[in-house]
């Protein structure tokens, strides 16, 4: 899922100065299972700023919606009617879901309220790990399952480095594992040790974002 | 000008029956106390202290049993791990995070709840909670 947070208060409020009324409207898909965009925080979110609207002697009144996902339009067009009636739209989705806003209604002024921080996997309730770039050409089947593109910080294709230590990682021991030292344990479980053998050669990484923004077509399911 | 509030939210099992102790010895809530009883401190949420600072409560106290005598196990730790949560957010705010408390106890501490109901927003440091400042 893509992994998003918060972005601190004094941030959003800065946003919004001067505006009497908006909207916060979250996505109930990626952000409202990383607890960062769902229908919670934007009731929290909501509440926190007219709190500090109060506190501060300012008016402002808040419309308060989710939608199901909103990097689809078709999704943001129940809240059509409301973005139009607002000053500003706080959009409490990734990036994604920022942009389709703001690409939907040329009209609104969009915000976001999150940082699209990265895609990854919960580790535990209140817990999210990285664990995928997007870089275009899938390596995993080679590495036993795990992204060296991801899971090592010098993204090294031929690993470990010198950094590794008790398979902890040097870059930040106390949190990261080695992500060679996990590859080494999983392709020997899987019996497959002597794919370690082969020299992977420099990533071409023409797949990924070198080329700009990456779009794909599939023919076969376009109306 | 807009009359003082204070919210008191408690666990049923604890804070609850020491409440209704507290109301049989003819003890009555000030006037200006609101509170709120919840099966379990863990169905206490983050929201629901915002709200009541929303809804102009000036001071909200919480209140779960004691570590490890949770009913429904860890009620005590969720609810002090969202008090810290609604801590940062007010400070973000610009409030005062001690505005917002959190106790543990026993059903037997009807006495301690009259003394941190009584004292709640009050200017002497009555509701330093050992335990949590242990934890932070």
């Amino acid at each position: 899922m893509i992994v998003a947070e918060r972005k601190p208060l004094p941030e959003i409020i800065e946003s919004i100065a001067g505006v009497k009324r908006l909207m916060v409207v979250g996505c109930n898909t990626c952000v409202a299972v990383c607890l960062a965009g769902g229908e919670r925080e934007v009731a929290l979110l909501s509440s926190a700023l007219r709190i500090a609207a109060n506190k501060d002697g300012r008016e402002l009144e808040i419309v308060e919606r989710c939608v199901e996902r909103q990097c689809e339009e078709e999704y943001n067009r129940e809240v059509a009617a409301e973005v139009a009636d607002v000053e500003v739209v706080l959009s409490m989705a990734c990036g994604v879901g920022v942009q389709t806003m703001a690409q939907q209604f040329p009209n609104a002024i969009v915000y976001p309220a999150l940082n699209t921080t990265f895609m990854g996997q919960p580790d535990e309730l209140g817990s999210w790990s990285e664990r995928c770039l997007g870089c275009g050409n899938c390596v995993l089947a080679q590495f036993g399952g795990i992204c060296p593109i991801t899971r090592c910080a010098k993204n090294l294709l031929n690993g470990p480095c010198g950094g590794s230590a008790d398979g902890r990682c040097e870059v930040d021991p106390e949190h990261l594992e080695c992500a060679w030292q996990l590859i080494y344990d999983r392709l020997k479980a899987i019996g497959q040790l002597d794919r370690l053998m082969e020299i992977t050669p420099a990533k071409d990484w023409s797949p990924s974002r070198h080329g700009g923004p990456r779009q794909i077509v599939r023919e076969d399911v376009q109306a | 000008m807009q009359a003082r509030k204070r919210v008191v939210m408690g666990c049923a099992r604890s804070a609850g029956v020491a409440m209704q102790k507290l109301l049989t010895t003819g003890w009555s809530l000030p006037d200006d106390v609101e509170w709120v009883e919840m099966p379990c401190a863990s169905a206490i949420d983050e929201l629901h202290m915002v709200r009541a600072f929303e809804s102009g409560a000036e001071y909200v106290l919480v209140l779960s049993c004691h570590q490890g005598a949770c009913r429904s196990l860890e009620g005590d730790q969720r609810l002090a791990n969202r008090v810290k949560a609604v801590q940062s957010l007010l400070a973000e705010i610009g409030i005062d995070p001690s505005a917002v408390a959190h106790q543990r106890m026993a059903p037997n501490m009807a006495s301690d709840l009259r003394a941190w109901i009584t004292s709640l927003g009050a200017p002497q440091p009555c509701l330093a909670n050992e335990q949590d400042a242990g934890e932070a």
